[in-house]
């Protein structure tokens, strides 16, 4: 029987996949419905275009279902070189973006994904008895969201000038690129590589720092503190664009795209918020479930707690399980929220 | 990773299990207590400084704190066994902190990890696994302390003046009291404290005794030594002995094989040697030795020994003699009107000088078959 639905086929789907099979699920108990069989289809299309080399995760960044061994121990123990190991001990350790495709890669053949996957994209998750029917594929008893971002996010004004840093593009002459993190500063170097004059279009002087969040908040150190205080307003003031120092590059900046910008590069990320996405909007309006400044309010184990009972899990992983999770769009917080959906499918 | 304070102590309980039940292990195959003593001020120290530091200070601790604060965690705990006077020997004792700090950095980074998914994500908390183990370590701990509380030697308080000679035949705790006569040890695990000691041929006699400690005790009116051992490992600390003329003040003698005994903190007044060692590895430190007739420290067939920080006083033939085969470390004394040479190095001996102070005395000297080396 197939108790158990992951809707979405990225890399929160598969590191929840992973993770219910390191926890002793069989794969014949668990659908995973998405687009693609390959987990990382999306995540590497957006780093080709914007030419990522390095992670700005960490060792612990991976989709293993364990934290150790991480990627600097696997590293260190392929090349046989213990760099990545003392890099690692400084939280200076980025492996390579191959490193990482290499780690989805084998974490797909290892758990068995292929022959868990249906290639079907899902529109509507309803309530059923004990349990949720996924369109019209069967019911299950836990199920969980990880339905990825909910499109690229675009200024209001554009012409044919724009382009999305996170799609395939070649850079003109000159160049603005708007936004002020990950992606625009790889962006600076990317058109500054090939020759262009780029000016970035910003409004606000980045933040640097190494990760998304301040580390002690991917545990539950942080995570105690984050629940005790205002949510929201914590979300949001950790939305500002970030990237890590090294990636800095001082390049002409301006408030509004100049008129003479032969191309404009959007590094301006993803629509934020369940209104975008389908599935979680309709579950919104149907059960009338509450939210609070564009997020879904989740239980702390990141189910939706209207939903949920003894009998029943309807969990939500990657970017909109930031309610409970605050680093949740991370790999480390794909793992976070796997780790507790496994709790719940072992106990019932 | 950012610990939780319950994800600090309950990792540092884990870590400490298997040292501690090497430490039992230990303990009772060398019948000693210092493994399972040294064990439990490790975790002790540990936890302090968890509670007490490492919580508030360390939001977040990379990887790379370990070393600096496994090197802070190793001095306090060498301090804290000097101060409590935990008999561990240096060497073991190091190799023991090194092996369970070791084996605490493979079981935080890596086994834990393993054996529970959430270990990293809940600040080092075992979940489940928690309590049951605090209350296995703690078991432990009371259990072995119990044991030790129960087996310690008892403590017999001598008041007032006892005729002797006590005869010390098992291991126990001897204080205070004036003894007439002399006492006589011959058990291990002895300590003889705050006893003034009067009259006898030996008035402090040891034979074949491990683990005898003489702890600020008096000794006067002795025939032959004022302190006397036979193959033993005594340490005397902080005494006061006045040695008629004729006899030794102290005289530790053929346990080469015994391990290490010492003569600290003494005063030793008269008699014809102060303080010897024959066939001993000894350390013999910051003593006065006043009026000896012959030598006033005195190291030789074929021992081994510190003579350190010790002032040496109108000594007779020699203020500090390394004799006959023995090998002497002679460092930071101060040697003042001794008759004969302020060191003396004879027959077949060889003696490190360093830093020694020599005031109206005649330099060191040495025959034509011993060395010196002088820093």
């Amino acid at each position: 029987m197939t108790r158990i639905a992951i809707v979405g086929s990225g890399l929160a789907g598969l590191v929840a996949y992973a993770t219910l099979r390191a926890g002793g699920v069989a794969a014949d108990e668990i659908s995973v419905y998405g687009d693609t069989a390959d987990p990382a289809a999306a995540w590497r299309m957006r780093a080709e275009a914007i030419r990522q080399r390095q992670m700005r995760s960490e060792s612990d960044g991976h989709p293993f279902p364990r934290t150790f061994p991480g990627l600097a121990v696997r590293e260190a123990a392929r090349t046989l070189d213990p760099a990545p190991l003392v890099l690692s001990l400084a939280d200076r350790y980025r492996p390579s973006v191959s490193t990482f495709l290499d780690a989805v890669e084998r974490v797909r053949e290892r758990s068995g994904w292929d022959s868990s996957l249906e290639p079907r994209r899902v529109s509507l998750v309803t309530l059923c008895h004990k349990g949720f029917r996924v369109d019209d594929h069967g019911s299950f008893e836990h199920v969980l969201l990880a339905l990825g971002h909910p499109g690229l996010a675009w200024p209001d004004d554009r012409d044919a000038r724009y382009v999305h840093a996170y799609e395939p593009h070649a850079f003109a002459r000159r160049v603005a690129v708007v936004g002020a993190g990950m992606a625009a500063a790889t962006e600076w170097r990317n058109a500054s590589a090939d020759g262009a004059e780029v000016i970035s279009v910003r409004r606000r002087e980045p933040v640097l720092r190494p990760l998304n969040l301040p580390r002690p908040f991917f545990t539950k150190r942080g995570l105690d503190e984050y629940r005790r205080g205002d949510r929201a307003a914590f979300l949001e003031a950790f939305s500002t664009p970030s990237y890590p120092r090294e990636l800095h590059r001082d390049v002409p900046v301006a408030r509004e795209v100049p008129d003479d910008a032969e191309q404009v590069v959007c590094a301006t990320g993803f629509l934020r918020g369940y209104a975008h996405d389908p599935v979680l909007a309709r579950l919104v309006a149907e059960h009338d479930l509450p939210t609070a400044a564009g997020r879904i309010v989740l239980d702390d184990d990141s189910t939706i707690p209207e939903l949920t009972d003894g009998t029943r899990t309807l969990a939500v992983a990657g970017v909109h399980a930031q309610w409970a999770f605050p680093a949740a769009d991370t790999l480390a917080g794909m793992r976070w929220v796997a780790h507790r959906f496994l709790r719940r499918c072992r106990t019932r | 990773m950012s610990y939780t304070l319950r994800g600090r102590i309950e990792s540092r309980l884990a870590a400490a299990a298997l040292p501690l039940a090497a430490a039992v292990g230990w303990s009772a195959a060398a019948r000693a207590w210092w493994p399972l003593e040294l064990a439990a001020l490790v975790l002790a120290v540990g936890l302090a400084f968890d509670l007490g530091a490492y919580h508030r200070l360390l939001a977040y601790q990379p990887g790379w704190a370990a070393l600096p604060l496994g090197a802070l965690e190793l001095v306090v705990v060498m301090l804290l066994v000097r101060a409590l006077e935990i008999q561990a020997p240096l060497q073991p004792a190091l190799a023991f902190f090194l092996l369970a700090w070791l084996w605490a950095q493979v079981l935080g980074h890596a086994a834990l990890p393993l054996a529970r998914l959430e270990y990293a994500e809940d600040g080092g908390e075992l979940g489940r696994a928690g309590v049951p183990l605090g209350v296995a370590v703690a078991l432990v701990l009371v259990t072995a302390g119990g044991v030790a509380w129960l087996t310690q030697p008892p403590t017999v308080r001598l008041h007032g003046v006892v005729d002797g000679p006590l005869v010390l035949d098992h291991a126990q705790t001897l204080v205070g009291g004036i003894v007439r006569g002399g006492i006589v040890i011959t058990a291990d695990d002895v300590t003889v404290r705050d006893v003034t000691v009067v009259g006898g041929d030996n008035p402090i006699e040891v034979r074949e005794a491990h683990d005898v400690r003489l702890d600020r005790v008096h000794v006067s009116g002795a025939r032959e030594d004022g302190i006397n051992a036979r193959q033993s490992e005594v340490r005397v600390t902080d005494c006061v002995v006045d040695a008629p003329p004729g006899t030794q003040g102290i005289d530790l003698s053929f346990a080469i094989d015994a391990g290490m005994s010492s003569v600290e903190g003494c005063v030793v007044h008269g008699g014809d040697v102060g303080i010897t060692m024959h066939a001993m590895m000894g350390e013999i430190e910051d003593n006065v030795v006043v009026s000896a007739a012959w030598h006033g420290i005195e190291l030789t067939e074929m021992s081994m020994g510190h003579v350190r920080r010790n002032e040496v006083m109108r000594a007779g033939d020699a203020s500090i003699y390394c004799g006959d085969h023995s090998v002497c470390h002679v460092e930071d004394n101060r040697v003042v009107a001794g008759r004969g040479p302020a060191v003396l190095a004879f027959y077949h001996a060889g003696a490190h000088l360093d830093g020694n102070t020599v005031v109206r005395t005649p330099r060191p000297r040495h025959s034509s078959d011993s060395t010196f080396d002088v820093d």
